[in-house]
């Protein structure tokens, strides 16, 4: 518990812990709504902006301070826009300042929703603008973009590639230098710069070389204009026509937050972006460009019908004909999967438990590479500390080694021809291959019988990531194909244990593990709980 | 809370019905002479086969205004579609390969069954590029997919049918200024 002291804030007194900067205490503990353009949780601090600014008292009497750049002292007294009018006027001043040469790009701008200058444009009610035809607005940016527009004003930097990934609109920019804060702190790649000075001063990255950097979608999100946008989302949607559920990175061991952005159109509706959230613990408000991108794989090359004997059947068809070829089987290979949920692995279990003479194989062939200290552990397969959990061995070179000994194989999410093809092919001996997959991979090429399933931004269920924090995927409601279930729900099919609800699978899972005892969906909550080393007794005997 | 209505007290005259009767007929019979006589000024018209004339300004079929160069002026905002109560409209946006435009539809349809001809995609449109005067009050198809159309039929209008003082309701966008942008855009001393 961190030491508190006493600030005044508009005369009330307030709680907030030493050391605290004073917008963050301002923001979390004196609950005063505090605009800031330059000001990031995670970044550096600059102070460039001005928009935050206060009074604060000092041996003068009251004067100006802008409270991005300060730490809250014991017996600071300070007044915002709620008590003074003084800070109310130098807000719309700032405003317009920032406003001068700002283009009304409103309509086009791809930010425009969720643009921080926008919101405190129209929070401030600076309606109108004292910029006359004649003074007309600055030219801005290098000298190779500029143009003059259909009103006869004089116009630049639009629509300037500066990468793989990103389009650079240098008008919209107000050189809160974010982005540049981003590249030298976070990416430690300082790829883009602050150029010309003032009035003129422009975003752009040094001569000839591109912004090619593989965390630089980030600058989009944190630009606080639409300065910076997105090639994958550039005119795609309004932000305003989008809905969002929460979930995370399953292309990796630390989970990246993200929430999903998707809307209901005339055909089924569509998912148009990953977006990361804010979880200080995990990837603080980052996601890498590869773990953003990965909404585009979830409407190419999905298996949303059965496959059998390299026929296409129905769904149902391909279940019943799973649970016949089980049914025959002596020894059953049940292999679980770190990409699937908790829920998943233990459905795959009970299957296990359920089949006679049937034993559980875990783990990946996939390369586990190094963290990078942003938004990713190096470790692809997702769920890992989820398998651990489970008591599910990762032993698959011992599958591939004694694979004559089985006559059934259940491969669950995990794509193992892609992964290794030379220790896989050792697999290819087992007469009956059921595969359950998204996708159609390699693996479903194989398989005797294949099943498609739910993919992970269609399901609710949970993953563990490897710092033993138990996070919930949510269920986006545009799902790739009619009458596709998750996994959990195609395995209680297949080992008819009747389950019709994914609460019903993590409560299994609980059952197997001690450390999850007590959770629910809504105890993790959105920012995923670290589960205890041992659980408590009497919550363990709870769910004995 | 209900209103009373009074009912209005009737004469003797009235109240013996026949004389009342007789004055009513008189009028029809006074309106079918002048059919005959004088029909240049009688006041319905034949409907369906002659349509009244309607005002300028009132709120019909919509069309989309054109640029100088004939592409739409439209550059797919959304702001008409987020405007409509009744979710008609329907776009789909792309980049112009128009650096100074930067977006522009490549879909751009209104289903006029849905529509409620309230007029706010006209209010809302930033840039003058939808606009409900062409007069067509009366839209008639034999299938609900007619009903629906797109952007070549919002931009198949003639300029004569619109009023040619009014610069602005022809293909020419801007005014004065944008002349001027216009000329020095294409004698290439813009950069």
């Amino acid at each position: 518990m961190p030491e508190l002291i006493t600030i005044t804030v508009d005369g009330r007194e307030v709680q907030v812990p030493k050391g605290i900067q004073l917008i963050e205490a301002l923001r979390q503990h004196a609950r005063v709504e505090t605009p800031a353009f330059c000001y990031h949780e995670d970044l550096k601090v600059a102070g460039n902006c001005r928009i935050c600014l206060v009074e604060v008292e000092g041996p003068r009497g009251f004067g100006f301070a802008i409270s991005c750049h300060q730490q809250a002292t014991p017996g600071m007294k300070v007044r915002t826009q709620q008590s003074s009018e003084t800070v109310r006027l130098a807000r719309k001043g700032v405003m317009e300042f920032l406003l001068v040469n700002h283009p009304l790009d409103c309509p086009i701008c791809d930010k425009a929703g969720e643009c921080t200058l926008q919101e405190h444009y129209m929070g401030q009610g600076r309606h109108e603008s004292r910029l006359h035809d004649d003074v007309s607005k600055q030219y801005k940016g290098g000298a190779d973009h500029r143009f003059t527009d259909g009103k006869g004003q004089d116009r630049g930097g639009k629509t300037i590639d500066l990468g793989p990934t990103i389009i650079l609109d240098q008008e919209r920019c107000i050189a809160c230098s974010r982005c540049v804060r981003f590249m030298d702190d976070v990416a430690k790649s300082s790829q883009l710069d602050i150029a010309s000075r003032g009035d003129h001063a422009y975003i752009t990255t040094f001569p000839g070389k591109p912004l090619d950097h593989a965390y630089d979608l980030n600058t989009t999100d944190i630009c606080p204009v639409g300065a910076l946008t997105g090639k994958h989302f550039r005119f795609q949607q309004r932000v305003w026509n989008l809905k969002s559920v929460e979930s995370i990175d399953p292309s990796d061991a630390l989970g990246a937050n993200l929430t999903i952005d998707y809307n209901i159109s005339g055909e089924g509706g569509k998912i148009w972006r990953l977006m990361p959230r804010r979880n200080p613990d995990v990837n603080k408000s980052w996601i890498s460009n590869r773990s953003r991108m990965l909404y585009q794989q979830l409407s190419v090359n999905r298996l949303t019908d059965g496959i059998i004997a390299g026929k296409d059947a129905t769904l149902s068809d391909a279940i019943a004909a799973a649970v016949k070829a089980l049914a025959g089987a002596k020894r059953v290979a049940v292999v679980a999967s770190g990409h699937l949920t908790v829920e998943d692995n233990a459905a795959l279990l009970a299957l296990r438990d359920k089949l006679a003479g049937a034993e559980v194989f875990g783990g990946s062939w996939l390369p586990v590479g190094a963290a990078d200290g942003i938004a990713l552990s190096g470790d692809p397969v997702a769920n890992r500390a989820g398998l651990t959990l489970l008591g599910i061995p990762q032993n698959l070179d011992d599958l591939a080694k004694r694979a004559g000994e089985f006559d059934a194989i259940v491969i669950a999410g995990n794509d193992l021809w892609a992964a290794d093809p030379l220790k896989a092919a050792k697999l290819g001996s087992i007469p009956v291959r059921i595969v359950l997959d998204a996708w159609q991979t390699a693996t479903v090429k194989q398989a005797t019988i294949a099943i498609g399933i739910r993919a992970w931004a269609e399901i609710r269920g949970t993953m563990i990531n490897r710092q033993e924090r138990i996070q919930v995927l949510n269920a986006c409601p545009v799902v790739a194909g009619p009458g596709l279930e998750p996994a959990w729900r195609v395995v209680s099919d297949l080992a008819s244990l009747g389950w019709t609800n994914e609460t019903q699978a993590f409560k299994a899972a609980q059952a197997r593990s001690q450390r999850l005892a007590g959770l629910s969906y809504r105890g993790i909550g959105p920012m995923g709980v670290v589960l205890p080393a041992v659980a408590a007794p009497a919550a363990a005997a709870g769910v004995a | 809370m209900a209103k009373v209505v009074p009912r209005p007290e009737l004469n003797f005259w009235e109240r013996i019905y026949f004389i009342e009767i007789f004055k009513g007929l008189a009028t029809t019979l006074g309106h079918a002479r002048k059919g005959l006589t004088d029909p240049a000024h009688f006041p319905t018209v034949n409907y369906p086969e002659e349509k009244p004339e309607l005002p300028r300004d009132y709120r019909a079929r919509h069309r989309l205004m054109k640029r100088a160069d004939g592409s739409p002026r439209c550059v797919a905002c959304y702001m008409c579609s987020t405007a409509c109560p009744a979710r008609c409209i329907n776009i789909v946006a792309e980049t112009s390969p128009d650096r100074h435009i930067e977006k522009r539809p490549v879909k751009f349809e209104i289903d006029l069954l849905l529509c409620v001809f309230c007029g706010y995609c006209v209010e809302a449109c930033p840039c003058d590029a939808i606009r409900m005067d062409t007069k067509l009050g009366v839209m008639v198809h034999d299938n609900r997919a007619d009903f629906v159309i797109d952007k070549t039929k919002l931009m198949d209008w003639d300029p004569k049918d619109y009023p040619v003082d009014d610069l602005t309701s022809q293909s020419a966008p801007g005014g004065a200024r944008h002349a001027d942008a216009l000329a020095r855009l294409q004698s290439g001393s813009d950069h």
